[in-house]
């Protein structure tokens, strides 16, 4: 991990300056939420089923599908935002592509094969009724479907379809984050009430993630285009 | 790199059963409920009379409890030496002294062993035809928050009632947080108030499901909760919810100790408000869950 740090610092020094500043200070708070996301996965260590989220899930530790998917869930998931962010470096991108390709493949094979599955199974499980059953759902649906056309799309060599697919898988990755943001700053201004603001989360958390990476995504279209006009002409 | 094999793992093998039913598996011990309470000396049945407890003397510099509700029970008037006990504040103290009678009136002044901090010394007047207690407590350590209290008693027949319903106006209640002794950040407890909620369930009467107590705040739970113990007399020795219950007519503090008159509906009950309870204390306000 350390390495993986240092690598990225090298890496920025090859930006210009700004934009070194603003990535730096990225990385930093990045960092510090992944901490937060390690901590809350040390609650559960050593497995117990009758602490932390586990305490007012009693209804559904029985079912032996649950347990091994909220397990699976909990100590797999926060692989993905490990392993995802170095992925948009375009400075690593070029200069270390088989770093590129095993992050992603780590990526990928923790999307598909463990934190998708299992999220889809605890969120059909999730507290607080259909609202945010649907709400967490879709979010594990969405995030399997578009890690999984980003890997179909660089097989086929489309590396711009890639890309986006991977901004769009990338920002569900980081609901886990964005969605706890949110709760704070929710029960900070307003208090709702405890399943309301985990009703408004199930969604916000997410959502607005993607919208914002659909702008990252279209905010470069015009640019490409005229540089493609450009060769074209 | 290659990575052949993830392109076939899509796996979409998921949900095997989807029965979401509502079964609490809590194991409890069965326990009959008993409309005895049960004070620290054995005794026949007492007379028993409560109300305010009101501070008249005290120290304004210190942390005190203006307030307390008390029992005084009165177990025996013999050959001039009055015996009982009183419970407050989660304190139960045996008590006898010298009595004369005169009349409807009973006048005494009695003492508590000497051996508690809190100890001191009760003169009052039992008035047989009004069936009330009205007298002063003086604290032996006069150098306590409270050296001296006044309170008018009404005599009343402590019985255990499941149906007993917390009054709708506790909503205006605050609760009270000692922020000396709380680890926590003053702000964390902003949203612990008391609303409508705290009296929509009676958890001795009706068992409660997880959908009644997920969406409730922490401050509601925390009521609905002791109002169990309290329906049991249990004398609470937290300010936070001696505050809440002193001030609920039917409460009657007799007890120090309830667990063993708890019903299955209401050890079932407090087991799930407590999950989250606690919860609620982790996460509500927190980044984590």
């Amino acid at each position: 991990m350390i390495g993986v740090i240092r690598l990225y610092s090298i890496a920025l020094l090859r930006d210009n300056d700004n934009m070194k500043l603003f990535y730096g200070a990225l990385l930093i708070v990045y960092g510090f939420f992944c901490w937060l996301m390690l901590g809350i996965t040390r609650q559960y260590l050593p497995i117990s089923l009758d602490v932390a989220f586990l305490r007012i899930k009693q209804d559904y530790i029985g079912f032996w599908h649950y347990r091994v998917a909220f397990f699976i869930h909990v100590f797999t998931a926060i692989g993905t935002l490990a392993a995802g962010f170095t992925q948009f470096s375009r400075p690593i991108l070029r200069r270390y592509p088989r770093l590129h390709r095993f992050a992603g493949w780590v990526y990928v094979s923790d999307v598909l094969l463990l934190a998708g599955p299992s999220g889809l199974v605890i969120g059909f499980y999730a507290n607080g009724g259909w609202t945010s059953q649907v709400g967490f759902c879709l979010l594990a649906l969405l995030w399997i479907l578009f890690t999984a056309l980003a890997v179909q799309r660089i097989r086929s060599g489309d590396v711009q379809a890639h890309r986006n697919w991977m901004i769009r898988s990338f920002a569900l990755t980081l609901s886990a984050i964005t969605l706890r943001a949110w709760k704070y700053i929710l029960v900070a201004m307003f208090a709702p009430r405890p399943m309301d603001v985990y009703r408004i989360i199930a969604w916000l958390g997410w959502v607005l993630n993607l919208a914002i990476a659909e702008w990252l995504i279209y905010r470069r279209v015009p640019a490409a285009l005229t540089a493609q006009d450009g060769t074209n002409t | 790199m290659k990575a052949n094999c993830l392109l076939l793992a899509l796996p979409l093998f998921l949900f095997a059963c989807g029965q979401s039913q509502n079964n609490q598996n809590v194991a409890v011990p069965v326990s009959q409920p008993s409309d005895e309470p049960a004070p620290a000396p054995a005794a026949p049945p007492a007379e028993m009379f409560v109300g305010l407890f009101e501070a008249v003397e005290y120290n304004e510099n210190k942390d005190i409890a203006y307030t307390n509700k008390i029992t005084m029970a009165i177990q025996s008037l013999e050959n001039g030496l009055l015996k009982g006990y009183s419970v407050v504040a989660g304190n139960i103290r045996p008590f006898e002294g010298n009595f004369t009678e005169k009349g409807p009136i009973v006048q005494a002044t009695v003492r508590e062993p000497g051996d508690d901090k809190y100890d001191g010394v009760f003169t009052f007047k039992l008035n047989r035809d009004s069936q009330t207690v009205e007298g002063t407590w003086k604290s032996n350590d006069r150098k306590l928050g409270v050296t001296k209290r006044a309170y008018k008693l009404a005599k009343r027949v402590f019985h255990y009632d499941p149906n007993i319903e917390m009054p709708k106006d506790i909503e205006y209640q605050t609760l009270y947080t000692d922020y000396k002794t709380q680890e926590r950040h003053p702000s964390d407890d902003e949203a612990e108030f008391i609303t409508e909620n705290a009296a929509k369930y009676n958890a001795s009467k009706t068992l409660l499901l997880k959908e009644d107590a997920e969406n409730m705040y922490k401050g509601d739970l925390e009521v609905i909760r002791n109002s169990i113990y309290a329906r049991h007399g249990y004398s609470f020795k937290n300010r936070r919810m001696r505050y809440v219950f002193d001030y609920v007519d039917w409460y009657m503090p007799v007890s120090t100790d309830v667990s063993k008159e708890l019903t299955e509906i209401e050890l079932k009950n407090i087991d799930l408000i407590k999950r989250y309870e606690q919860h609620a204390a982790r996460y509500y306000d927190s980044f984590g869950r």
